[in-house]
């Protein structure tokens, strides 16, 4: 599903940031990828979106060499692939509807196709009642879960989440992860960038952990993030 | 995609609000441009029909001595009839020639009595040539000068009126290029200011692109409000050009007719209504979108 294959960046002029990755990652993993920040895990799930390109090595996803795709075509790799951040990213001038109805729009689907998804998709994630709402009228929480919703609407077969807990206190937390953890039970490969040892610790499932730019430890099962 | 086309309108309609003051500015501009351009056509209009009608003015008379036949005039009419470049000839009798300058001086009592007191007729008889073009007329007088016939023409006269014709063509030629020159910079003044707007705008709204980008906006997408909105500043300023142009035209139009008889500038620009209002519309929408175009392109990258 995603491989990499003797990753390295380096941003100029000698800011070694990943330094020769090799990883793999199965259909249906949920994966947690740990590590200090700095270590380089954002830089890591940029490169599967191409927001950031390797200087030397290969990504591929579902057999595909990222390289192959143009510039052009990133847009229909960005459907594939549904992407939560810290900063929650949504639109503010938009309503909890409208911002996961713009990103059907933005990628042409039918009217009909999006007032029937938009309000499916916000009930799942607990946001049914809450389709009007400005994101500035939502908690932390009820953010992310309208960004999980925004990333699942074009249902990707992957899905990135980069501290998607790092705003959010402890219950909320566990929420967006209840979710995230429901999503992959649905099918979807999960990578979740974190550097939370009480959320990481409370998944047990594979560890990937990454130091300086390395991949230091690949815990496949229950794994633990050891400081 | 019909709904798409129409939130893509909406969206940009809404960045022009947003910008007022800098739409303004742009929209402006845009508009000065056009009605240089619509100015440019009118001269080329104007010095065309100047042009046109003075060179119908053209022609070449050549004066008989007064021991001349009608024969021989005749024959000389029938020559020149027959070359190519001559596209009319008329002979003009000595009678017609005296008729025809008393009845333009009717009016001259002194005039009127010394031609009674004359016992002969003062006036040549001679021949009015037209050329086909106002160039040709010099191989005229040369055919006349070698013509065997020569003996009985007295002079060979045409009316000084290529010297004005060239003065006038290259005044408007100047104006012309200098005009020409002049709508360009300013075009380019309006494709920088459109730009700096449509940037200002994108950088507002830099998180929403970024947004767009991340949720798997194709380009068109992105591209789509930002063209629209440079397209609108365009159609603005065709309509405000074309309100400035249309009543200035009509006033000095009249303020023309009285120069020069017989030009219609503002008849032209009326009966040219739905070409010079799609010219004027489509080179604004197009100056607008280029500048939107090159505004956003930076921004599509990744
Ligand atoms: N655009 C960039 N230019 C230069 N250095 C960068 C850039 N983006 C990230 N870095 C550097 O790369 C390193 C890894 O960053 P990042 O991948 O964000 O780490 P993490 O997500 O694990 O905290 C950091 O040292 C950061 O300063
Ligand atoms: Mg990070």
């Amino acid at each position: 599903m995603i491989r990499f294959q003797k990753v390295k960046k380096i941003y100029e002029p000698h800011n070694v940031v990943l330094d020769n990755i090799d990883l793999e990652i199965k259909p249906g993993e949920f994966v947690c990828l740990v590590g200090v920040s700095g270590a380089g895990k954002s830089t890591l799930l940029k490169m599967l979106t191409k927001e950031e390109r390797p200087t030397s090595g290969k990504v591929f996803i579902e057999g595909a060499d990222l390289d192959e795709i143009r510039d052009r075509e990133i847009p229909y790799l960005r459907r594939k692939i549904g992407t939560v951040y810290q900063d929650f990213k949504l639109l503010s001038r938009k309503t909890a509807y409208e911002n996961v109805a713009f990103a059907m729009e933005v990628s042409d689907a039918a009217p009909e196709e999006i007032e029937k998804d938009a309000p499916q998709i916000l009930s799942i994630v607990g946001l049914g009642d809450k389709l009007e709402s400005f994101p500035e009228q939502l908690s932390g929480g009820e953010k992310q879960r309208l960004a999980i919703a925004r990333a699942m609407i074009h249902r990707p077969s992957i899905l990135l989440a980069d501290e998607p807990t790092g705003n959010l206190d402890l219950v909320n937390s566990y929420d967006v992860v209840k979710l995230l953890l429901k999503i992959n039970e649905l099918g979807t490969t999960v990578v979740l960038a974190s550097h939370d040892t009480n959320i990481v610790n409370s998944i047990g499932k594979r560890v990937v952990s990454m130091d300086r730019g390395k991949i230091v430890r690949d815990q496949t099962h229950n794994g633990r993030y050891v400081i | 995609m019909a709904i798409n086309f129409k939130k893509i309108i909406d969206s940009g309609w809404t960045n022009f609000k947003r910008n007022s003051y800098l739409s303004f500015a742009a929209t402006s501009i845009m508009a000065l441009v056009l009605v240089l351009f619509l100015g440019l056509l009118s001269l080329q209009f104007l010095s065309l029909q100047v042009v046109t009608s003075l060179q119908e003015k053209i022609d070449i008379s050549a004066y008989f001595k007064t021991d001349a036949t009608e024969e021989q005039a005749l024959k000389i009419k029938s020559d020149l009839s027959i070359l190519p470049e001559v596209a009319d000839v008329t002979y003009i009798s000595q009678e017609e020639a005296l008729a025809d300058f008393k009845a333009r001086h009717a009016q001259e009592e002194l005039i009127q009595e010394s031609l009674e007191q004359l016992d002969s007729n003062p006036l040549a008889a001679s021949l009015n040539i037209k050329t086909k073009d106002p160039s040709q007329y010099a191989s005229i007088a040369q055919f006349l000068e070698n013509s065997s016939l020569r003996g009985v023409i007295d002079k060979i006269n045409f009316y000084e009126n290529r010297g004005v014709i060239d003065r006038i063509e290259s005044i408007s030629r100047g104006v012309r290029s200098w005009g020409l020159i002049v709508t360009l910079v300013l075009a380019l003044v309006a494709v920088l200011v459109t730009f700096n707007t449509v940037r200002l705008t994108i950088f507002s709204q830099k998180q929403e692109i970024e947004i767009m980008r991340l949720v798997g906006a194709s380009n068109w997408h992105i591209r789509g409000p930002y063209l629209a909105e440079g397209g609108l500043y365009g159609l603005f300023a065709a309509f405000i050009a074309l309100a400035i142009f249309y009543p200035a035209v009509y006033f000095a139009s009249d303020k023309i007719a009285a120069f020069a008889p017989g030009i219609n500038l503002f008849g032209y620009f009326i009966t040219g209504v739905p070409q010079v209002v799609l010219m004027v519309t489509l080179l604004g929408m197009f100056l607008g979108m280029v500048s939107s175009a090159i505004a956003i392109r930076k921004h599509l990258k990744i």
